[in-house]
Order: structure tokens, then C-alpha cells, then sequence
């Protein structure tokens, strides 16, 4: 995905395991820290209406 | 090459004679030079009708799924890797197939000799190491065959058959001294918004026509994800972003399956190079996992199977 | 522009990362409020369409966590 011009920081993985939720909160903050860095999501999203 | 066509139709011909198989599949004389088409032999007395030249880039692979009868089918070396694909994930028996290995010199790109050549092409023709183009005015150019090759053809390096049951001749050199992954490195070195950019001005002629799925030999699914309307995964439309996710996706679809055969650009009407797409994706696997799609019989696809070494840098 | 919050789609897995979340709730713990959560059976569940269909809808992010 980041080949074709995603930005790398729009995707992101993880590995946690159900016992750690200290990781779990740790991990959210920091990707939504980046998120946040990166701004708006505006290349991807289709603008016009959807025709369902 | 040319040569190969006595050859192809006389095992044709040997083949149905004895019954060893209900069909073969290979190509005949196209109505428009240069676009050799496939052909569905039944008889031995049609055996005739098969011609083998540099423009048979169509990968026949594509024609042996969902059938019963036994088959002889014609395969280049890309054609080849993709049955082995097409045995590996259970789509064709390998005892229904009678293999006719073909050694291949590469396939001549169509639009590259149209776009070279000034007036209306009435035929082509090749020797040994030329591709002759008469025009309809009576003269005649000739193209050095190299210059010409599609540019998948260009760059392969399985000109031979890896699985067949008899050859159409001797096999031929490999070619060592290729650097197959330029264009992707090029594209890899810009930055996210040039990439974005680029496959935006790539992929924006697209017609949606769907040519590329349909030449595709792994593209077998009963219902394509641009078909299915629930849940609807992208829109029907000339949207650019639709046209993207199509475009995308469809070259996830064929990750580590892919042999770069080709026939998606050589299908495809408006000229688009998406093997910038597929290519990637194989010289991932190759780097990853030094995995080459359709190579044996004997081994499971880099993407399905786990090995505790495998790279996993993007996990947290 | 000043008042835009990040929309996180989160692919989580039942058994490892939706576990972790469950927890995390549970336990009470205070995370970012901008992950919207679709649970997976597995993480093997995911695929790149969803991936893609999640930014063509609006999101500003996908997280794929096992």
C-alpha cells in the first residue's frame, strides 16, 4: 500500500495479546498520536455520494 | 520461432489421432496481424488451423480451468508456471493435461511495432532474429526482434517451460544479464506523494473494461470483487478512486501467484502498464521470501505457509 | 480544522487484540476515544479490501492488530 501512495503511517499492525491491555492503550495512543501528526485522510476517500 | 508452427501442428495432429486427448488448445491466425487468437482444436484434421510466431502472448493457462476433458495445451514458459499455479491450488488435474512445452524467444509488443511504424501494417512476419512488417502500400520495414519485445518478454527469465510432457524443440538460453525490477526500484525511491501521483496519472485512462481481469490465468473467481453488489467493495463508475481500488486490489489478488506473463498489458486497450502493480508485489516475494510463483510442483506458495523466520518489521 | 479528530477503523482479532481491548475496558484504563472498533474472528479474517474499503469510506487510518 505504500508503494502505490498510501502514506506508511495510515496502516498500521499489531500483535497484543489478550492479557495485555497496558500494551492495547499504549499502541491506540501512539497510532492515533500519528494520525494525528499526518492529518486528514483526503486522497482516498471518494467524494462523491454512494450509489448503493 | 516461426518455425515451431510445422511442429505444433503435427503433435497436434498426433495427439488427437491417438486419442490421447479430447482437445487441444493453441492459437490460430488472428483477423488483424499480430493478434494471434486461441484456438480450441477437436479434430485431427483441423490441426492445420494452428500457427505458433512471436504473437501468441496470450497465456493459454487461462482456457484450462472449470473443464472435464483431457487436454493438450501449448505453454510458453510464463504459460507454464501458471498451470503449475493453476495444479497447485486445485483448478486443473495435472493427469487430464497432455504439457506441450514451447522454449520461447519472447513476444513481440504489438503497439510497440504500431507505434514505431508509420502507415497501415498489413502483415508481420519474422526470421530468425527479425520481425518484418509489410505495409499496405507495398513497402516494407524490418525491427531488430529484441528491440520489439513486449516488455515482460524482455526482461524474463523462464523462457523455458519448468512442466511438459514433450517439447516443440530444444530448449533455449536463459537470459542472465537482466535487471528485472528497475522500473519498481524507480518508483520505490520517490516519495509517497510522487507515488501517489503516479499511479494516479497510470491508472487514469483506465476504461474499467476489465480486460486485464478477464486475460488473467489467476483471475478465476466465479465473482469477481468489482461484481459483487453486497457488500459492493467499490463503485461502478469512472470515479478515479474506484478505479484505483479496482487496480489495487486485483493485483493483491495475484501476489505470489503472479509469473508476470504479461497478457494483462497486452490486453489491456488503453496501453496501461499494471504489471507496475504485480511486479512489486513478486519482488517482494522473491526478496522476502525467495519465492517464485509456479516454479515446482513441490512446494507451497510463500502465502501460505509460516516459518518462524519470516519477516515481520511492520508488526509492533 | 482545529477541532478534526483522527477516525481510526481497528481490525481486531477476537481472541488476541479485541481480548486486550475487553480488558482494557474492564480494567478501566483511559485510551484515545478515536479507534472504531470491528471485531474479526482472526487476523486472518482481514483483507486488503477491507483495508482499502475503510479510506475510500472516510477513515483516516486502519489498524490490523492480532
Amino acid at each position: 500500500m505504500e508503494y502505490m501512495g498510501v502514506e506508511p503511517d495510515r496502516l498500521h499492525f499489531s500483535w497484543i495479546s489478550s492479557a495485555e491491555s497496558t500494551k492495547f492503550v499504549e499502541v491506540v495512543s501512539e497510532i492515533t498520536e500519528k494520525v494525528k501528526a499526518l492529518g486528514p485522510n483526503t486522497h482516498y476517500v471518494k467524494k462523491e455520494a454512494k450509489v448503493a | 520461432m516461426i518455425a515451431y508452427t510445422d511442429k505444433v501442428r503435427q503433435i497436434a495432429r498426433r495427439l488427437l489421432e491417438e486419442s490421447r486427448v479430447e482437445m487441444v488448445i493453441g492459437f490460430r491466425k488472428g483477423s488483424q496481424p499480430m493478434m494471434n487468437e486461441p484456438c480450441f482444436i477437436r479434430k485431427a484434421e483441423d490441426a492445420d488451423k494452428l500457427v505458433w510466431d512471436g504473437n501468441c502472448g496470450i497465456n493459454l493457462a487461462n482456457y484450462l480451468t472449470g473443464r472435464n476433458e483431457k487436454i493438450a495445451v501449448f505453454a510458453k514458459g510464463c504459460d507454464s508456471r501458471n498451470i503449475v499455479t493453476h495444479i497447485i491450488e486445485n483448478k486443473v488435474q495435472r493427469d487430464k493435461l497432455v504439457i506441450v512445452g514451447v522454449p520461447c524467444t519472447g513476444m513481440i509488443d504489438k503497439r510497440l511495432v504500431a507505434s514505431r511504424t508509420e502507415g497501415e501494417i498489413e502483415s508481420v512476419g519474422e526470421n530468425a532474429d527479425k520481425v518484418v512488417v509489410k505495409l499496405s502500400d507495398g513497402g516494407s520495414l524490418e525491427y531488430d526482434r529484441r528491440e520489439v519485445l513486449q516488455g515482460n518478454c524482455a526482461l524474463c527469465v523462464h523462457r523455458n517451460p519448468v512442466i511438459y510432457d514433450e517439447l516443440v524443440a530444444d530448449l533455449v538460453e536463459e537470459q542472465t544479464d537482466v535487471d528485472r525490477w528497475a522500473d519498481v526500484r524507480e518508483i520505490e525511491e520517490m516519495d509517497t506523494e510522487q507515488r501517489r501521483r503516479f499511479f494516479e496519472d497510470l491508472l487514469a485512462p483506465c476504461i474499467r473494461c476489465y480486460a486485464c481481469r478477464n486475460a488473467c490465468p489467476l483471475c478465476y473467481c466465479p465473482t469477481c470483487f468489482v461484481d459483487e453488489s453486497k457488500p459492493q467493495w467499490l463503485g461502478k463508475g469512472q470515479d478515479q478512486i474506484d478505479i484505483q481500488t479496482f487496480h489495487f486490489l486485483r493485483a493483491f489478488h495475484c501476489a505470489g501467484r503472479c509469473t508476470d506473463c504479461g497478457a494483462c498489458q497486452r490486453a489491456c486497450p488503453v496501453g496501461i502498464n499494471m504489471r507496475l502493480l504485480t511486479k512489486k508485489l513478486e519482488k517482494d516475494c522473491f526478496e522476502m521470501y525467495r519465492w517464485e510463483a509456479g516454479m515446482t510442483l513441490d512446494q507451497r506458495p510463500a502465502l501460505d505457509t509460516y516459518k518462524p523466520d519470516d519477516p515481520q518489521g511492520f508488526i509492533k | 480544522m482545529t477541532d478534526w479528530e483522527p477516525k481510526i477503523v481497528s481490525f481486531l482479532c477476537n481472541w488476541c487484540s479485541y481480548g486486550a481491548a475487553d480488558l482494557a475496558g474492564v480494567s478501566r484504563m483511559e485510551y484515545p476515544p478515536n479507534i472504531r472498533v470491528v471485531r474479526i474472528p482472526c487476523t486472518g479474517r482481514m483483507s486488503p479490501k477491507f483495508a482499502l474499503a475503510a479510506l475510500r469510506e472516510g477513515a483516516d487510518a486502519v489498524w490490523v492488530s492480532g
